[in-house]
């Protein structure tokens, strides 16, 4: 992106020749077109008289002045103790967007005025003079503000179609308020006001007589958000009681249970109530367990295969059961299905197949009688079976015996020595740093057309600027940067000399995967 | 927030079948007990059934005279020839082989005259009826022969791509060595046996051809003539190849799945003095041990090799290098309980955007590994093993996000 450092022509203060106002209005605005690429120099007239006329063609674009129609320029005004560009003529478009009001005036931030300044939408006084790009660049661009970087980051994500707020940490809603979906008002007046005022960098929980705002106050929200949090810890509490006294309400329950369910009770269905409160919870019933027949359905004695009905004293009510044929039943029972994958299948056809002679054993030969035949069966047998020693026998032993047998999703599980961790895990405590900030939000262009500076919504994802000659984030600085911005990705933009690129450092856990 | 996990790519054509996750048996009458030694800081596996369900069956380890699996051989095209199955080599490449191992023998100290006499003789036209009353003894073990000493070689080169000098001399020899115990032309039925006398059926025995053992190839003469003679010769110069594990992979057979011994000097080493003994080999062992076995304890395939292709500690395969392309390169780094430390790889910029690029060229996933280790852990306690159980493992995924492209909502970053 080329900037252009020189002033911009409106037609009223300055002298505009008409012939000049002309030129300038037909001139093309066609970018020069590249075309093929050379790769190398091979000192030819030709190529010379190209790369001449391409340079020329830059540099008259570069140099050109840039006209405006004076009606089209949005008027301000640079204020340097706020740190803070006041309109004096009604915003257009670019509000839907940017800045902010406050005072019953219209506010742009230093960055946003420079940006509209480059466009060629705003003309920015100070002192009753109009401020030139580069006099832009060098007052509104500091650490207090926003630095180079991160303006051309700001620049750059504009252009594209982004739309681009600071980033304040301390107006990010806790957890809990996000739980919660409180919707989140911005007060991006309170912040550029306030600053002048208070000399912390939090200013939310201040009162300040320039913060008018909607009804509420980021100090109010704050307030109210801890009221609850409050509540919550009561509320807690109050369960914890509510558990302690379960008990009576079991019982409660239970006596209730007892009076719609006598009908096994051999006494009259009109017990009286009485007589169940005070009949105790446990063996209430008046049966004798031990002379009514339970049948064993899979005792392997010979039983009929038919079950005689119950007692019809035993059932409830209306309930009649008849004769109950059990022989289907009683033919599954005790059998144990073995299911042959075709693997096994073939394996087993393969052993069958492969049946080896036991004399062409060579060390079976040697042996001359079955004494020692024995002997070498026996040794056999423990070389096989034995663990080895050096590593059973030692202070630190495998995790696992390859004797035992065990499918692969359990054997996974039992080498799970190592935890796996997340980038929250830990994030809490860290403390800020200088050095990673993250400095903006950025919502999608396609929201452009809803967007609403007092509820723009969650954002697309925050910016952290960096330089490329700078260091790569650490795990402490991603861990950081990602507590702070809660859910929203966090992209690091990397500016080289107006070149920008993004990269992400994203949370993983490798899924386990189990084959078969 | 997440990244989001991309389903492997699966290979267009897999030839290979799979056998099992891990080379533990999910049976426990099969033996699942390997051996390996320790030589010259390379742990190496000899017998070659074993190489065989190590390398298939979770693809540990590397073939030390192969791109990957082990699977070298005298002679890429074989062929059959009056019921045998044999490796093809032209005269001009058997004389070759003559006159190496005629070198060798040179080396030893044998005379001239000793030397021709031997490499006649082992030049020596074979009969194939002979060779066939062999074929049944086969059981595919590769190696000049027993633990018996017959040769007397003295110098061997080790398969290390012929990069360093032998040293050791204890135990079976592999590598490049003249068959010289084979002197006289009937094959001595003994010299073939081996110590493992689990009589088995030859390789090859479903099909009609024997496969008589490595000792023989089939030579045929350079001649213009449109009939070329084919002549069945002992092998002058036998190479054995032999599977290499990279430290991680060994460490783990032996202390995660129990299933190797790893032998230094013939003596077998017990876990924590490998332990101890790969420390010292590697500075960062732990490091990188911790992030193999994690990867492993996922079901996933951790490979070495990386760094010379593509920049990275470890790539990782679902199942297999045979099945799906890799999945992400892996850079291991350490970290303190406070998530700072010495990185085992400093990044720039610059350097951290090149590995990103070749990363998305060839179309793989970097992640950063970070091992975070407790700030109370003592030097000794690092030197165990138990060590691991109070590591953690952090995965970060690294991306490139491109601004101009990705504007439409629903395109996540």
């Amino acid at each position: 992106q080329i900037t252009c450092n020189l002033p911009h022509k409106d037609c009223a203060s300055n002298n505009c020749v008409p012939s000049e106002l002309f030129a300038a209005r037909s001139r093309s605005h066609k970018i020069p077109v590249r075309g093929q690429k050379d790769f190398f120099p091979n000192d030819s007239d030709e190529q010379r008289q190209r790369l001449e006329q391409s340079l020329n063609e830059h540099w008259s674009l570069t140099s050109e002045e840039r006209v405006e129609r004076l009606g089209n320029l949005v008027k301000a005004v640079w204020i340097p103790s706020d740190q803070i560009v006041e309109l004096q003529s009604p915003a257009g478009k670019f509000w839907q967007t940017m800045g902010f009001s406050a005072n019953g005036k219209q506010y742009l931030l230093p960055e946003e005025a420079l940006y509209l300044m480059e466009c060629g939408n705003v003309q920015v006084f100070y002192r009753d003079l109009p401020l030139s790009i580069q006099d832009g660049y060098e007052r509104f661009l500091s650490s207090a503000t926003v630095t180079l970087q991160q303006y051309q980051v700001f620049g750059h994500l504009k252009r594209l179609g982004y739309v681009v707020h600071r980033f304040d940490p301390s107006s990010e809603p806790s957890s809990y308020a996000r739980q919660l979906n409180l919707p989140q008002s911005r007060d991006r007046a309170g912040r550029q006001l306030k600053r002048k005022r208070s000399p912390s960098p939090t200013y939310t929980k201040r009162l300040n007589s320039f913060c008018f705002f909607c009804s509420y106050t980021e100090a109010q929200v704050e307030s109210t958000i801890e009221k609850m949090e409050e509540d919550k810890c009561s509320l807690e509490g109050d369960d914890a009681k509510k558990l302690a006294a379960s008990p009576d309400i079991q019982t409660a329950t239970t006596s209730g249970a007892d009076e719609g369910r006598s009908w096994w009770m051999t006494d009259d269905l009109g017990a009286s109530d009485k007589e169940l409160h005070h009949s105790p919870t446990s063996g209430s019933s008046r049966w004798d367990f031990s002379s009514i027949p339970f049948p064993d359905v899979g005792s392997s004695e010979r039983h009929p295969s038919c079950l005689a009905p119950p007692e019809p004293s035993l059932l409830p009510g209306d309930l009649t059961v008849g004769v109950c044929d059990i022989a289907s039943w009683r033919r599954k029972i005790n059998l144990r299905m073995v299911k042959m994958s075709s693997k096994e299948q073939k394996r087993e056809k393969d052993t069958r197949r492969r049946r080896w002679d036991v004399n062409k054993d060579r060390e079976v030969r040697r042996c001359r009688n079955w004494a020692e035949y024995h002997e070498l069966l026996a040794r056999r047998q423990r070389k096989r079976k034995g663990r080895p020693a050096h590593l059973w026998n030692r202070e630190v032993t495998p995790l696992h015996d390859p004797k035992q047998p065990i499918s692969t999703g359990e054997l996974l599980d039992k080498i799970s020595v190592i935890k796996s961790t997340h980038l929250l895990e830990g994030a809490s405590r860290l403390k800020g740093s200088e050095q990673w900030r993250i400095c903006f939000n950025v919502y999608q262009p396609d929201t452009v057309a809803d967007f609403k500076k007092s509820n723009p919504g969650k954002p697309y994802s925050r910016m952290c600027v960096c330089s490329f000659d700078g260091p790569v984030p650490d795990l402490r600085a991603i861990k950081l940067l990602a507590f702070q911005s809660g859910d929203i990705p966090v992209v690091f933009a990397v500016v080289d000399h107006g070149d920008i690129s993004f990269y992400t450092f994203k949370d993983f856990q490798l899924p386990t995967d189990v084959f078969p | 927030m997440q990244a989001e996990f991309r389903a492997p790519r699966r290979r267009t054509r897999v030839q290979e079948e799979y056998e099992a996750p891990l080379p533990v048996s999910l049976r426990p009458e099969e033996r699942s007990l390997f051996r390996a030694e320790l030589i010259n800081q390379h742990v190496l596996v000899r017998d070659l059934e074993q190489i065989q369900k190590i390398h298939n069956q979770g693809f540990f380890g590397k073939g030390v005279l192969s791109r990957a699996r082990p699977d070298h051989s005298i002679s890429d095209q074989w062929e059959e020839h009056e019921g045998l199955f044999l490796p093809l080599v032209s005269q001009a490449r058997y004389e070759e082989l003559l006159r190496w191992a005629g070198a060798t023998l040179s080396a030893q100290g044998l005379d001239e005259e000793a030397v021709n006499q031997t490499l006649l003789q082992l030049s020596q036209p074979i009969g194939t009826e002979d060779l066939r009353g062999e074929g049944q003894m086969m059981n595919g073990q590769e190696g000049p022969g027993p633990e018996d000493g017959a040769s007397p070689c003295t110098e061997r080169a080790w398969p290390e791509g012929g990069a360093s000098p032998c040293t050791e001399r204890a135990g079976p020899e592999g590598g490049a060595s003249p068959c010289t115990e084979r002197a006289n032309p009937n094959p001595d039925s003994d010299s073939f046996s081996d110590s493992d006398s689990e009589p088995g059926p030859g390789p090859g025995s479903g099909s009609g051809s024997l496969v008589p053992g490595p000792g023989f190839v089939l030579v045929v003469s350079d001649s213009e003539a449109a009939v070329q003679i084919r002549e069945v010769r002992r092998t002058p110069l036998s190479l054995s190849e032999y599977l290499q594990l990279s430290l991680e992979e060994a460490f783990f057979l032996v202390y995660g799945l129990g299933c190797l011994s790893v032998h230094m000097h013939q003596e077998p080493l017990s876990i924590v003095q490998l332990w101890r003994k790969f420390r010292s080999l590697h500075p960062d062992f732990v490091s990188s041990y911790a992030a193999y076995h994690h990867f492993r304890s996922r079901g996933w395939v951790p490979k070495e090799g990386g760094g010379a292709k593509y920049g990275v500690n470890l790539m990782l395969y679902r199942k297999g290098p045979p099945f799906y392309h890799a999945s992400y390169s892996v850079v291991i780094e350490r970290a303190d309980d406070a998530f700072e430390g010495s990185a085992l790889h400093p990044f720039s910029w610059r350097s951290l955007a090149a590995l990103s690029r070749i990363t998305a060229n060839v179309s793989k996933e970097l992640m950063l590994c970070y091992v975070v280790y407790p700030t109370d852990q003592s030097e000794a306690e690092l030197d165990s093993p138990e060590c691991l159980s109070r590591l953690k493992v952090q995965e970060v995924i690294v991306g490139r996000w491109v601004s101009s492209r990705e504007r439409a909502e629903q395109d996540d970053i």
